[in-house]
């Protein structure tokens, strides 16, 4: 795996725009690198999609231990979502997607899980479109790219049809974020092209008419998907609507996954497969012979309030909001480092198959909202 | 084995509706500004909203039916879309439509508070 440079594109903006792709630059500063790339060997793009499909078959599992030991209290799930939660993983309501965050140690060539992002992954639309669309512009036709999601989101879509409730599957997102939006289109794009009629709402606009959760146009909501987390809708003033809902409405992802995208998931994962290749050490309580680590909170997002220890000494720290519900300790993962700086592997399981990865770098060894993607091929 | 890239892609809905978004904002000309009323039953009084798309209606030949409409379908107008939309008044979108009037009447708001008391980013995913 390693870092390779092009001559720039003068037109590289206007390039993008020109698909839909509005928020390549954030405050100025290019969010998208289209000047350089990552390129990977066919060996480490099977490793990739080995160990995702591998780490997605194990988080099932936990969900279910979790479930099964009632574990709830661990990642402060409101008691009055405990049957939801049930209920949804009982009912194998449909999830959509999801995506694991790796380390990977170019020496040993050991791949970890840092995290996984199971309820609002982002990135979606530059990983499955964005990325497509700048191979074909810089390499010729038979350069290879890890990437099938546009066409695992179609098969995924249609194959979820028959299970939707209602005729219409509703599509939200927060106001004014250009991002969540064009994330949340895209996937509405492929659902359209399964064949499923839908609709877009913001979700402050979904009503509540004193029996189930309504449109703009009156109309029941009955499925839906949101990019909005589930740990801010369950604290929210709807938040026991979601259990009153006469219709019992299908939320996409499910209330299940508030299991995944928790990282008190990660001592459970290591507590049911110790010392899998794939995982860290993590735990609960920060064991006395645990030197080099991560510590974060349980719900947090973007990298926000996780500190880096190493020799037990602090060495970076982000800044937030986030640690009143808990920490989990992580053992210290070596990222791929470059001399533009640190990189993450963004790995996407779409219909529960591995389809397709995007990087991420930044400055410092956390990964952020500025954090830069970056696209890659693989190689000849 | 899902691994590797396809040789299409095609995307029905977005591309043009999300290029629009991310044109800058045009300044608008006043003085031609068209006059734009609506109504969301025909049982119901027009509503005057030339306020509400004044924002890139102005030069660069933008008009009713254009790429600007979807750009306004993406965008709340100080309110919400549809029926429910409160910056058209309710006398416009009711008229004698018994469903209308109960959508107005839902409870909204419920969901979304987090984002805006949130640090603002880019994005609410992860």
């Amino acid at each position: 795996m390693r870092i390779n440079k092009l001559r720039i594109d003068p037109n590289w903006e206007a390039r993008l725009s020109s698909i839909g792709y509005g928020y390549h630059t954030m405050d100025g500063i290019p969010y998208w690198i289209d000047d350089y790339y990552y390129e990977i060997s066919n060996q480490e793009a099977d490793q990739i999609y080995k160990a995702t499909n591998e780490l997605w078959s194990m988080c099932l599992d936990a969900v279910e231990y979790v479930i099964k030991n009632q574990l709830y209290a661990k990642f402060h799930i409101p008691a009055f979502m405990i049957h939801h939660i049930e209920r949804s993983w009982e009912n194998d309501n449909p999830s959509i997607y999801g995506r694991f965050d790796f380390a990977f140690d170019n020496t040993t060539k050991e791949l970890k899980m840092l995290e996984f992002n199971a309820d609002t992954p982002t990135s979606l639309f530059e990983t499955g479109i964005v990325q497509w669309y700048w191979k074909n512009h810089y390499f010729p036709e038979l350069t290879n790219q890890f990437n099938s999601i546009h066409e695992q989101l179609i098969q995924s879509w249609t194959e979820l049809k028959p299970y939707l409730k209602g005729e219409i599957l509703h599509f939200s997102c927060g106001k004014e974020t250009l991002e969540d939006l064009t994330n949340v289109e895209y996937l509405r794009d492929t659902a359209i092209q399964a064949g499923i009629e839908t609709k877009l709402i913001y979700i402050d606009d979904i009503g509540w008419d004193g029996r189930c959760f309504v449109d703009l146009e009156g109309e029941n909501i009955q499925s839906i998907f949101k990019l909005y987390p589930w740990e801010w809708m369950v604290r929210e003033e709807f938040a026991t609507q979601i259990v009153n809902d006469a219709l019992e409405a299908q939320w996409i992802e499910p209330s299940w996954k508030m299991l995944l995208s928790n990282k008190a998931i990660l001592p459970i994962l290591w507590e049911l497969f110790p010392n899998h290749p794939n995982l860290l050490a993590s735990y609960f309580d920060k064991p006395s012979h645990l030197k080099n680590y991560v510590k974060k909170p349980i719900l947090s997002r973007e990298g926000a309030n996780v500190e880096m220890y190493y020799d037990t000494q602090m060495i970076y720290a982000t800044e937030g909001e986030y640690g009143e519900e808990g920490y989990v300790y992580q053992e210290l993962a070596n990222l791929h480092r470059e001399d533009s700086g640190f990189s993450i592997i963004g790995s996407w399981v779409i219909g529960q198959e591995s389809c397709g990865i995007s990087f991420r770098e930044s400055d410092m060894p956390i990964t952020t909202d500025k954090s830069r993607f970056i696209p890659h091929i693989i190689r000849h | 084995m899902r691994k590797t890239t396809a040789r299409n892609i095609q995307l029905v809905l977005i591309t043009s509706v999300l290029a629009s978004c991310a044109q800058p904002k045009q300044q608008s000309n006043t003085a031609d500004k068209q006059r734009v009323f609506m109504r969301a039953d025909s049982t119901a009084q027009y509503t005057e909203v030339t306020n509400n798309y004044s924002q890139g209606n102005g030069s660069g030949g933008m008009g009713m039916g254009s790429s600007l409409l979807w750009f306004m379908a993406f965008r709340h107008m100080g309110g919400s879309l549809g029926y429910a939309n409160n910056s058209l008044n309710t006398q416009s979108v009711v008229g004698k439509n018994a469903a209308k009037a109960s959508a107005f009447n839902a409870q909204r708001g419920g969901f979304g508070k987090s984002a805006v008391s949130s640090t603002p980013r880019s994005s609410y995913g992860s």
